[in-house]
């Protein structure tokens, strides 16, 4: 690593500075080293190093604030265990905040006091973003979302091509010659959103969901223009990319006339859009932003789509993506869907908002540079579903299928890993 | 980077275990990083898979859609997945010699 200029510094330390409220304080200040987050984290958990617990990360923040921000830690810096911002730190810091941290946020609810320790590790990776330090194949996938609209530079040509090949399947399937994939029309009830991953590499999702939504006789429309869920700069701690990317979902929402944005099963990106959205772009939205997985859960509880769990004889369990259920609230309708979508439903444990995560998260999964580290964690998550003896392994996350996918092949579980919409267009009988 | 052995041969390779450099790639460079995801034998479909993959590669400089790879291959959306059991990027990318495609995969 070449020196730190005082110009970096400079930059890094602007995540002190005007901020609009007192969050940031109050979590940098409240942390009382109880110890209870060490058990919570999956990389603690896995390797019993003092450095990974989540305390320590978010010292490591908090100590840079005393060094700049305090008074005593400007004048004496050992009494406060202030520390410079130095090529130390710096390395430290993409190593412990990029590198072992899943931004999963168990931590965070096992917190004695409810510091928001995710919180402080976004700070951190923003004041690295500021500098200049995101992992290099984090922000490839950033640019690529930036520069061509999907963060897998999709182009506009294979993307309609996919489609059209995908709506002759969604013909065949459903027995109706008249049975659509609606795209870049006007005045719909809902935008429906994607990640690129499923045009590009597994699109039996986009038919499942195109099958749901036919059978609902929704009016729905996809974009060619916007359609990517995703958003990794909240991963890179870039607020301005971040902005960037939602505002251009916002505007074509606005653009298509759309009364419903319905995000893709996404973890990051749902939150992203609908919890952290309005902040990048500072404004409220005028329309609503909900996820395919409450949308399915509706479709059954008003009888408008009819599953036969007597079709899915498997055994089922299902993966929580901690950004949509600890995060993001959505925990009991996934259990609601598959309670009625399949015959033989187990959880896996802990489970819900206590659920572990796949260790994909925290844009892990595009950082090939802690790959090791990464499926090294994964032996959690191949325990918990080894122990539930599922057949089956659902999750409503793109991110977290991939993972799982490794997980499967890596410790040999010999299970089949499908999306939310996978299971019930499986489970969904006919009209 | 890092380097991974397999079969006493050396790839330097990125830490997700794609080539670092795409143009060392050749049919026998397949066979070895195919054997060290746990398929032993490349059959006609793994290949018909691995060539078009390739093709588009060095062509366009990307993985292709999964559409390409099933309507030049003829094989079935399914057939592709229980082929390369980590997928078309991990599994069938891989084995072409392509650098890792961003996003969740």
């Amino acid at each position: 690593m070449e020196n730190l200029t005082q110009e970096k510094i400079d930059k890094g330390l602007e995540v002190f500075e005007n901020f609009k409220d007192s969050k940031l304080l109050t979590h940098l200040n409240s942390c009382v080293h109880c110890g209870l987050c060490a058990e919570s984290c999956i990389y603690y958990l896995t390797d019993h190093n003092e450095k990974y617990i989540p305390a320590k990360k978010v010292d490591l923040v908090a100590s840079i604030y005393r060094r700049y921000k305090t008074f005593i830690g400007k004048i004496a810096p050992k009494l406060v265990g202030a520390r410079e911002l130095n090529n130390e730190t710096v390395e430290e810091m993409i190593d412990l905040l990029f590198g072992a941290c899943a931004m999963c946020g168990r931590c965070v609810s096992h917190c004695s006091i409810g510091v928001d320790i995710s919180y402080l590790v976004s700070t951190g990776r923003k004041m690295l973003s500021n500098m200049g330090y995101v992992p290099e194949s984090l922000q490839a996938t950033v640019n690529a979302a930036i520069e061509t609209g999907n963060n897998m530079g999709i182009s506009d040509q294979d993307f309609v091509d996919t489609l059209t090949w995908l709506e002759d399947d969604l013909r065949f399937e459903v027995n109706d010659d008249n049975a659509k994939i609606y795209l870049n029309e006007k005045g719909k009830d809902i935008l429906y959103t994607l990640n690129p991953r499923e045009p590009k590499f597994f699109p039996l999702s986009i038919s499942a969901m195109a099958k749901i939504f036919h059978v609902a006789k929704e009016s729905w429309t996809l974009s060619t223009k916007m359609y990517d869920v995703t958003n990794y700069a909240y991963y890179s701690g870039n607020n301005e990319e971040a902005a960037i990317i939602s505002q251009r979902l916002y505007d074509e929402i606005f653009n298509l006339n759309a009364k419903t944005c319905v995000l893709a099963e996404c973890g990051h990106g749902s939150r992203a859009f609908r919890w952290e959205g309005p902040n990048y772009i500072q404004k409220e939205y005028p329309f609503d932003v909900t996820t395919s997985v409450e949308f399915i859960g509706k479709y059954i509880r008003e009888g408008k789509i009819i599953v036969d769990p007597e079709k899915i004889q498997q055994k089922v369990t299902l993966h929580d993506p901690c950004n949509l259920a600890r995060s993001g609230g959505v925990i009991d309708e996934q259990r609601y869907i598959l309670e009625k979508s399949v015959k033989n439903f187990i959880e896996m444990s802990p489970t819900k908002a206590d659920n572990l995560c796949c260790g994909g998260g925290g844009g892990q999964l595009a950082m090939s540079e802690y790959n090791d580290r990464r499926m090294k964690i994964a032996e959690l998550k191949a325990e918990q579903i080894r122990k539930t003896g599922a057949e089956i392994v659902v999750t409503p996350c793109h991110n977290c299928a991939d993972q799982l996918i490794q997980i499967n092949a890596a410790f040999k579980l010999n299970v089949q890993i499908k999306t939310i919409a996978e299971i019930v267009a499986d489970a969904i009988v006919m009209p | 980077m890092a380097t991974i052995e397999i079969e006493n041969k050396e790839f330097k390779v990125d830490g997700d275990g794609f080539l670092i450099n795409p143009d060392i790639w050749n049919e026998d460079v397949a066979k070895l990083f195919a054997k060290s995801d746990g398929i032993e034998e490349m059959n006609e479909k793994h290949w018909a898979i691995v060539n078009i993959i390739r093709q588009n590669y060095e062509e366009k400089g990307m993985a292709p859609m999964i559409r390409t790879i099933c309507q030049e291959t003829g094989l079935r959306l399914r057939e592709i997945y229980e082929l390369f059991p980590l997928g078309p990027a991990r599994g069938a990318c891989r084995v072409a010699g392509l650098p890792k495609p961003d996003g969740c995969v």
